[in-house]
Order: structure tokens, then sequence, then C-alpha cells
């Protein structure tokens, strides 16, 4: 399954959020890339892959998961993509 | 026949050794290596990995005692590189193709280091990090012999075309006579920490180094900014006498007592020992951004409490001088993702980001710092860095008010430190009286003031005869900021490379400055200085080198001294 989700973290896909996003790819058993600007989908699991898209602030990613747990995979990643950074825990 | 090869000095310490070359990025081309069936390059892969992980946990833990957590952090991130399953994906790939595991790291890693070398700011830094990682894989798969650079044999002198920080980090002093490189320059992270280690040092000798053969006898002669391949007799003997340098661990003053007080430039909690055992009164400069750089998110308010009371506990009787963050376009932050700008010296740096940008972290520092000051036993001062206007000043000190009643309101115990200026740029010299009067006191930074009165970049070598504090402008601009200090009953120090030359310690006694602020290394030298001065001389000194036309003639006034 596939969703566009908006990056609302003020760094974008940088630093914590990056770091945040990957960690909770890495909990899923699903393939899961994720794509932007139209360009090729990455491995979400891959810290390098997801901070090598140079995805700013307000710009919108591709989410995709093919898996056992796809849709709960899509779901919490969407959670990290659309919380401000400092309501991190 | 010995042969003198010439560098940049960063202690003023000297050595004699046998060279050992570090060069933890030799290995065979991986194109040449022949696979065997991709199952066992796999398997020599996987290994390979196990060994590196192994590696970088030992330097991590080693560096986090040494330097600080701080400085270990950039083992995390190797480690996160390692195991990074685009890289990992890529060389399974290559090797599925037929490729040896050395091909399939060199093709995999060359990849991710083309795409980040094509970003912008700390995302280049990474292709470093991605350098470092790629050529520890191709080491331990070409059966390279490991250096261990804490383990090295007594009397090494060590050679290598850069180090890291964490290179550096790990040497230990008691067996190492001393290290040169052919990059670097006196203010780089190698540089600073060879200082707080005590290590002889010469950097940024060019690619002459590389003539030097391993094995060769070779004397490390900081003081004089020169590394010597079998040095003569003479030289051997002038090399080898340890310095005799007494400590003095109480405050110094002039043969006609006037107190000049001499502390010590750090950047970090491991620094202070050494700091203490070379008998600085204190801290003069604590760099804070050591606490910021090479992790991945900032430090919280907690831990900068922590950080700050620990330095103000190791001198109950003296004083540190913290100076907010001083980052910007020349110094990488991962999560600040810094933007590159085309002239970093002269962009969004120091002061100004702290009332824009970075307005959060500079409020959460200056709380830590109000908290510090009640906490810790010395007396804490604060200092805001590239003060180019009055009304940055003002917003500065506006927030620490602002900072101060929430504190209050919170019924946090918290103190109001002393707070100062620091004169970096040609506008805080001309307009000190107007910061000497709403301030407790001034701090010259000279690295950056000779860089801006002179123009002439500091990391740039075709201009460094320009960046020399001797020139008589840059006396003048000090000259200007002295006379207005003390005119508005503010203290002023100085906390530049200058600070630290015993050669000028005579000069800027004369000038006036109360407070002189170094690396740790250079304390016994000035402090001694500092005891044969008479105040009459030494302004006299100071009032000829002011009339100066040229840095040739003040160079003679002050050689007619010495």
């Amino acid at each position: 399954m596939e969703r566009t989700v908006t990056v609302v973290p003020e760094d974008g896909l940088h630093a914590r959020p990056a770091s945040k996003f990957v960690e909770t790819a890495n909990e899923y058993d699903s393939e899961i890339t994720v794509a932007a600007n139209g360009d090729e989908p990455v491995n979400a699991a891959s810290m390098l892959a997801v901070t090598g898209l140079g995805v700013k602030s307000g710009e919108d990613v591709v989410l995709a998961a093919d898996g056992p747990d796809e849709e709960a995979a899509i779901d919490a990643l969407e959670d990290v993509l659309t919380t401000p950074e400092d309501e991190y825990e | 026949m010995s042969e003198t090869l010439d560098g940049v000095g960063v202690t003023p310490l000297s050595g004699l050794g046998n060279a050992r070359w570090y060069r933890p990025g030799e290995h065979p081309d991986p194109e040449d290596v022949t696979a065997a069936d991709p199952e066992t390059e796999r398997e020599r892969f996987d290994e390979a990995r196990a060994t590196a992980r192994e590696e970088l946990e030992t330097e991590r833990e080693r560096t986090a005692e040494r330097v600080g957590e701080e400085e270990a952090a950039v083992f995390d991130a190797h480690l996160q590189f390692l195991d990074d399953p685009q890289i990992t994906d890529g060389v399974e790939d290559a090797i599925d193709d037929g490729a040896a595991a050395e091909a399939g790291v060199a093709r995999s890693f060359d990849a991710a280091i083309e795409q980040f070398e094509g970003m912008e700011g700390m995302m280049a830094e990474r292709a470093d990090d991605m350098r470092d990682i790629r050529d520890r894989l191709l080491r331990i798969l070409s059966g390279g012999e490991r250096i261990d650079l804490a383990e090295l044999p007594e009397g090494t002198v060590l050679l290598a075309e850069r180090l890291t920080p964490s290179d550096t980090a790990q040497l230990d002093p008691e067996r190492v006579a001393g290290f040169a490189t052919m990059t670097g320059g006196r203010t780089s992270h190698a540089a600073i920490f060879a200082r707080s280690l005590g290590i002889p040092a010469v950097v940024g000798v060019g690619d002459a180094l590389a003539e030097i053969e391993e094995g060769a006898d070779v004397a490390v002669d900081a003081e004089n900014d020169a590394v010597i391949v079998d040095p003569d007799e003479e030289t051997r003997e002038r090399v080898a006498t340890e310095r005799e340098v007494d400590v003095r661990a109480e405050r110094v003053e002039t043969a006609d007592g006037r107190e000049v007080e001499v502390a010590a430039n750090l950047g970090t909690s491991a620094e202070l020992e050494g700091a203490d055992a070379q008998g600085a009164d204190g801290v003069g400069l604590y760099r804070t951004e050591f606490l910021f750089l090479d992790r991945e998110s900032p430090p919280d308010e907690d831990e900068q409490v922590e950080t700050y009371a620990e330095a103000l506990d190791a001198f109950p009787e003296g004083r540190v001088v913290v100076r907010t963050l001083d980052v910007g376009g020349d110094k990488p932050v991962p999560y600040l993702d810094l933007p590159e700008e085309e002239n970093p010296f002269l962009g969004n740096r120091g002061i100004r980001r702290s009332l824009g940008d970075d307005g959060d972290l500079f409020e959460t520092q200056l709380r830590a710092l109000l908290r510090a000051a009640a906490e810790g036993a010395g007396t804490l001062s604060v200092m805001f860095p590239l003060v180019a206007t009055v009304e940055e000043l003002d917003a500065a000190l506006e927030r620490v008010d602002e900072i101060a009643s929430d504190l209050d309101e919170a019924g946090v115990d918290y103190a109001v430190p002393e707070l100062g200026v620091m004169v970096e740029t040609p506008a805080a010299a001309l307009m000190a009286d107007e910061f000497a009067a709403r301030v407790d006191f001034l701090s010259i930074g000279t690295n950056d003031l000779a860089q801006y009165v002179m123009a002439a970049a500091r990391e740039n070598d075709a201009v460094a005869h320009l960046h020399d504090p001797r020139h008589p402008p840059v006396l003048r601009a000090i000259d200007r900021a002295v006379e207005a200090a003390h005119d508005n009953d503010a203290w002023i120090g100085m906390c530049g490379e200058m600070a630290g030359d015993p050669e000028l310690t005579e000069l800027l006694v004369g000038l006036g400055l109360d407070e002189l602020s170094m690396s740790a290394v250079t304390i016994p030298d000035v402090k001694a200085q500092v005891e044969e001065i008479d105040t009459a001389d030494a302004r006299d000194v100071a009032d000829r080198a002011l009339a100066a036309s040229t840095k040739g003639d003040v160079r003679r006034i002050l050689d007619q001294e010495s």
C-alpha cells in the first residue's frame, strides 16, 4: 500500500526526525520504501538513504509498504513525519 | 645528513623518536582482488563487519573515557553506517554479480560518498565518516595490520596525512614522543587535543612529510615549527632535554606587584585536570561547541548544567568564562542543518545565530548557565561571541533577564553570572566603550580579531603573513578595547593564541590586559614571564609598538626586549 505524507518537523528528514523515522521503519517486518520529488523510492530502514533524499519541512513524500504489517508500519511512519520535533518523547 | 621540514607547531614542546606511519586509508586496489564464490565473499564481508564493530566499540569507549562523551559520539555514527541496509544491500548485490567483498565494499560506499558529497554542510561531513569506515573495512579484508594508536611502542613519532580528533584522543602521551601531519592548522581539533594531552605536534607539513621513511630518527620540534629527520647531536640534545618549567599553582604578579590572571582555554571536561596541573588560575575561554558537535541532537539543559558546574568545581577559587554557542558555516553541527555560505566567516555565526535561528538552543544554554552559577563552586562569567552591534548585546542581555525571571517564578535556584562581550570584530573594538559600559568584562579573541582587522582568512596559507597579531592595526584595536574597558570599570582579558605566546607577554601586560587565557601547556611559561615584568617598562614597550608603522618594526621592538 502507498500513502503520501507532508513532512512537518522543522529539520525535514534529517537529524532527529530521520533517526526516529529509520528506527520506526526497522520495527516492522514489511518492506518499506520512501520516495521524494518523484525520485526512485529508497529503503526506509536506511539512515543513509533517508537522509540522502534531502527532504525539507513542508515537502511531500510517498511511503510504500509491502508485507504482513504494512498498514501499521505506514500509520506509525506517518505519525513520525507529522509530529513536530519538540513533541518527541 | 639531517633535514628540516617546516610546519606549524601546535604545542611549545619537543620530542625525539622513531617514525611510524599511520595510513588508515591504504589498502590494495579492491578491484584487483579475485573473487571466490559469492557465499565465501559474503562470509568474508560479514566477518570484516564484525571485526570493524569490535574495533569501533573499543575506540568509542576509550575516547569517551579520555576525552568525553561528545567526542565519542562520532563512533556511534560510524557504527550506524556499518549496518546501514543501503550499504549492506549494495555490497551483497555486487557480490551476487561476482565481485569480491573488497570491490563490493568499495563500490557500495563510493556510491554513498558521491551522493553525500554533492550535498550541503553536515551531509558533506558524513562523506568523510563514510570514507573512514570504507577504509577500515578494506584494511580488515586485506589482512592489513591495524595500528592501535593507544598501544604504540614507547618513543614513537607518529606520522600521518591527517589525524581525526578521535585518532588523536587514542594517543597515550606517555608513549608517543610526538606526531606530525601533512594537513591541519593551529586551530584544528587534532591540534587542540594535542595541546590538551601535552603531546609535541607539528601539523601542516605538506607532502614533504611523505618522504620520511618508516623507522627514521625524527625530532618533532614544535617550538620552532619544524620536523627534523636524522637530527645532529646538538639538535638531539636540545630536543631531548625536558624543558624545566616550574608550575606555579598560585596567582602571579609582576615584579612591581600588579596581578595578572593566567587562565586556560578549553572545550571539554576532560581538559580541566590538565589545566589545573599546569597551574591555571581558572578558565578564560570555555568553548561550548564541543558539547554540541559530533552528536545527533543538542545536549539538554541538565546535561549542560552538569558540565558547567563541573568546570566551576574544578576551580573553586577561580573564574570560569564560558562562551555561549559559537557555530556557523565553518563548524558543522548535524542537527542544525547549517546552510553552506558563500563566506562563512562573514556570515551567520556566533551571537547572530543565537539571537536568530538558534534562539531555542541559546535559551536552554542560558538557563543551564544561570542554574550552574548557583550550583558550582567557582565564579561563573558568560560571554557572547562575534558581537558587532549594541543592539545585539542589548538583546542578549534582555534574554538573560527574561530567563532569570522565569527561573525565579519557577522557584529554581539560579544566580546571574558576570556578563561580557568578546571583542572579535573591528566593530566591537571601535565600540568597546559602549559595550564596556553595559557589561562586567570584555575578552579579546585575537584569532578572529586579526582575521577581520587584516581581512585575511585564518585558514588561508597564502595570506598567513597578514594574519598576525603583531601588525600595528591589530595592536591599536587591542589598545582601544583595553582603554575603553578600564574607563568603564570593566576588566579585560585575551583568549586568542596571542595570549599564550611568552614572547608577547610583556607587550600584553604593557597594553594593560588583566587576564590572559591560553592552551594549558603554555601557562607555566607565561606565568614565569609575568613575574619578570616591570609594569613601567612594559608600558614603554607597548607605547613603542603602538607607534610602529610595520609588523617588522614591532618585531624589532620585541626582539630588543628579549
